[in-house]
């Protein structure tokens, strides 16, 4: 699982990429309530959070219909970009330093 | 899987791996030694069958609501309108935790999951389990070679099929308890 953190994390048993736990933080809501409103056990979504456990494609969508996203917002194969560089993406890689194989070439 | 256990109206915490574990080695070592004391005073099976049934009742789940693991069959557990002889003896000996929304006996998606792993793992475990009897059975055919066995040939395969009735009834139970890792609290 990899949320707005910049360090790319392990997606777990599921070889799955989620942001649940950034949305969840960000909203205020806890496990036990998306729990409730998705129809799971709250520990579940501690396995979801931590890539252990894939969800099945109907769980997926009423995640991401919760958190009123389109379900790749959600979860990926691919790790997320961190959210800084999503958003200020060309800005920051104009300002970070260039790499010495950047710079031979 | 339920994180508590409801015992004589007092109430456990088994969110722990390492407690459930605890307890999976007392069922299994209480059952054993009533499997011994059964073979050696030649006690009727049939005790041992209910016994193995109590102890799904109050600890292990499964077959019963009750213990840890939640119902197999997705069933709402019955609700009787007259209360249990024991609740009425006030002897509440176990008592299904209630759920927030009633519907906690559910297994969801991950846990029916789980279940499938763990009964696959079982049976894997039981059908390897089967070879001793029917190797027991194999070997009585010459005698000589079981001759250093202080038990009656019948009295030690009764005692091979009673273990592995008992692991029937259940190793799945004790298969999630012992693998489910710590729950974390909220």
């Amino acid at each position: 699982m990899q949320g707005n953190d910049s360090r790319p994390s392990a997606p777990g048993e599921s070889g799955l990429f989620n942001r649940i736990a950034v949305l969840r933080a960000e909203r205020g809501v806890s496990r036990q309530e998306l729990a409730d409103a998705i129809g799971v056990n709250y520990q579940t979504i501690g396995f979801l959070e931590r890539g252990d456990y894939g969800p099945s494609l109907k769980l997926a969508f009423q995640i991401a219909e919760y958190f009123g996203l389109p379900v790749e917002a959600i979860f990926s194969v691919r790790p997320f970009k961190p959210l800084s560089e999503q958003v200020y993406g060309t800005r920051a890689a104009q300002a970070a330093p260039k790499t010495k194989s950047e710079e031979s070439q | 899987m339920n994180a508590e256990l409801v015992f004589f109206g007092k109430r456990l915490d088994m969110a722990q791996r390492h407690r459930r574990r605890v307890l999976v080695v007392l069922v299994y070592a209480a059952l054993a030694a009533l499997m011994i004391a059964q073979i050696h005073w030649r006690i009727a099976g049939a005790y041992l069958f209910w016994l193995i049934l109590l102890a799904c009742r109050l600890f292990l789940g499964g077959y019963y609501s009750g213990g840890l693991v939640k119902l197999f069959n997705e069933k709402s557990p019955m609700r009787p309108d007259v209360p249990p002889p024991l609740h009425l003896l006030k002897l509440r000996v176990y008592e299904p935790v209630p759920g927030a929304n009633g519907e906690s006996y559910r297994n969801d998606e991950r846990e029916l999951h789980q279940r499938d792993r763990a009964h696959y793992r079982a049976y894997q475990i039981i059908a390897v389990a089967m070879l001793v009897p029917w190797g027991y059975s194999a070997m009585r055919l010459k005698p000589n070679l079981l001759g250093w066995i202080p038990l009656s040939p019948d009295a030690l395969y009764y005692g091979l099929m009673m273990a592995i009735v008992t692991l029937m009834f259940t190793l799945p139970q004790a298969i999630l308890l012992w693998t489910e890792p710590d729950m974390e609290a909220d």
